[in-house]
């Protein structure tokens, strides 16, 4: 298993992904550099930081992250789909089960270093714009955590599309059909708790319940994260173990 | 008798498409197993359902004496491959390529070069593999099987899309495999040019059906050779010849006999002549392995 992901990673790694990796943390310190919601917020209490990070968690949370994640599915599963990659990788002695949890365990290390890039971008906003107050750590390392917590699933879903199609557009095209209904479910009390491409959005968004370890309730992280991840996460393995090659 | 490939009754159903049905191969250590059949006869089919890459639809699949559905990581640790068109990772060079697959293998990192060395691609080692040739795409895919000094080796087509050199240079490199390694090979190819030289069994499929398979030589032994008779009236000729109860055929203004002991050919020359037909040549062709190939498959496809 180490040595499957040592190559995959060699695989990986080769692939470009720098840039893609940046793209989601630079727009967010973008945006929270561009943002001056402070002026509008004079006189209201509240940490500095948090102001930055609602316009930041915004279209990050919403968009890049859950478009980004599908990104990466597409180029692991890419170089396999391109020149017969998959029939030589899977004559070798190495189970098919272990080559999907291989991939799945390397795009989620990259959600987890995005998100922490992430998470360096908004120091950096900050930084920048001086900010005296205190570093909200504890609510910052929540927002982090639950947002690639909340891609668990999605990621699963991601994989077994990329693995099912040759082309790159189609899983992506899939992704963004599922993700841009969420600027309209985190509206909605009804419908947000349960629609899966929502759950980074809520999972990161500041404003919610701090008591729980996440920003959400522990039982809607079991419910529509943890079985959306069963689902999905089974669904992909279990297609990809009867696929022909 | 102990066999390093058997398969029984292996058969491969695409929806109402027969691609396999009922192949019983028998292969022994150390031959060079020509596995031949003309373009969509289930020669990659086949292969694919060897390497567990395709499962079968009926029959079984032994290898090393071992069920591929049971230990099929075990075998797949001592078989090479390349399955139809080469396989490689575009965007990395042609080590690259080989080190991503080594990283799996677990050999030591100098295998690479020699494998590179074998089939000569050290001076491209570092070029990235989108910009190779299809024969040197070919050669980077039997590096790669070559890697972890196989105990099998299934090639699929190797030669495909070579140059007459890049053929002979890859012949030349299979026919060593087995003496200096103890290497078993299977080589599949629609041209039995391209392997009688060096493979010493060869099994025959058409159809997904398997017609024939034994030695090289034993399918040499099929190449008895015809005689023709040219004549100055061969329609007649052949006519009076029937009429003298002589199975002949005739073709293009050609008498000629499949079978033809010397005795036939007198008693046949004395008729034509006392028929009053001028014979002109009388001529042996040996028939080339090609030629029986062809017949075999043209058969099979007749029927
Ligand atoms: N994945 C597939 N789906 C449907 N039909 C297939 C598939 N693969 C092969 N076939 C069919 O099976 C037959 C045998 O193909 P193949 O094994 O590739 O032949 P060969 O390698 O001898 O040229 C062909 O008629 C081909 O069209
Ligand atoms: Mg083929």
């Amino acid at each position: 298993m180490i040595a499957l992901l040592q190559a995959e990673w060699f695989k990986l790694r080769k692939s470009k992904m720098v840039p893609i990796i940046l793209a989601g943390p630079m727009i967010g310190l973008f945006i929270g550099l561009s943002a001056n919601l402070e002026d509008n917020m004079q006189g209201i209490e509240i940490n500095e930081w948090y102001i930055s990070l609602f316009s930041m968690n915004l279209t990050y949370a919403l968009l890049f992250l859950p478009l980004i994640s599908g990104v990466f599915t597409s180029i692991i599963c890419r170089y396999e789909h391109q020149s017969g990659g998959w029939k030589q990788l899977l004559a070798l002695p190495v189970t098919r089960g272990k080559v999907f949890v291989a991939k799945y365990i390397l795009i989620m290390l990259l959600v987890l270093a995005m998100q922490i890039l992430y998470l360096g971008s908004i120091f950096a906003v900050g930084i920048v714009k001086g900010y005296t107050d205190s570093f909200p750590m504890e609510i910052v390392w929540k927002s982090i955590v639950g947002g690639w917590v909340a891609t668990l699933p999605l990621v699963a879903l991601q994989l077994w599309l990329s693995i099912m199609f040759k082309s790159f557009a189609a899983p992506f095209a899939v992704n963004v059909i599922f993700t841009l209904p969420s600027i309209l479910a985190v509206n909605s009390e009804r419908i947000g708790p349960y629609y899966p491409w929502a759950q980074p959005f809520s999972m990161m968004y500041i404003g919610g319940n701090t008591d729980d370890v996440f920003f959400v309730p522990w039982e809607q992280v079991l419910t529509v994260v943890g079985g959306g991840f069963i689902l999905f996460f089974l669904g992909g393995y279990y297609y990809f173990q009867r696929k022909s090659i | 008798m102990e066999y390093i490939v058997q398969t029984q009754n292996l058969s491969k159903s695409f929806g109402k498409e027969q691609a396999v049905s009922n192949l019983n191969l028998q292969i022994r250590k150390g031959e060079i197993y020509g596995f031949l059949g003309p373009n969509g006869a289930g020669k990659t089919t086949t292969i694919r359902m060897l390497l567990g890459l395709m499962k079968p639809s009926s029959g079984t699949i032994k290898i090393f004496e071992k069920n591929i559905t049971k230990d099929r990581i075990q075998i797949l640790a001592k078989i090479g491959s390349l399955v139809e068109n080469p396989s490689y990772y575009p965007h990395l060079t042609a080590y690259e390529n080989l080190e991503a697959l080594r990283k799996i293998l677990g050999v030591s990192k100098t295998r690479i070069d020699e494998v590179l060395e074998i089939v000569r691609l050290k001076e491209v080692a570092h070029k990235k593999v989108k910009g190779f040739s299809l024969g040197m795409k070919q050669r980077l895919g039997i590096a790669a099987s070559l890697l972890h000094s196989p105990e099998l080796l299934i090639l699929d087509e190797p030669t495909n899309g070579l140059d007459p050199s890049g053929i002979i240079e890859i012949r030349n490199l299979i026919k060593r495999l087995p003496e200096e390694y103890g290497m078993t090979i299977i080589i599949s190819s629609h041209l039995l040019s391209e392997i009688d030289q060096m493979a010493t069994q060869v099994g025959i499929v058409s159809k997904g059906k398997l017609i024939f398979q034994d030695s090289i030589e034993a399918m040499r032994r099929f190449a008895q050779p015809k005689v023709t008779f040219k004549v100055n009236n061969g329609e007649k000729g052949w006519r009076f010849l029937l009429a003298n109860g002589i199975k002949a055929d005739y073709q293009n203004g050609v008498i000629f006999l499949e079978e033809c002991s010397d005795e036939k050919v007198a008693h046949i020359v004395q008729v034509l002549v006392q028929e009053g037909i001028s014979v002109f040549r009388v001529e042996e062709e040996k028939r080339s392995l090609e030629d029986i190939f062809l017949q075999m498959t043209m058969g099979e496809q007749g029927k």
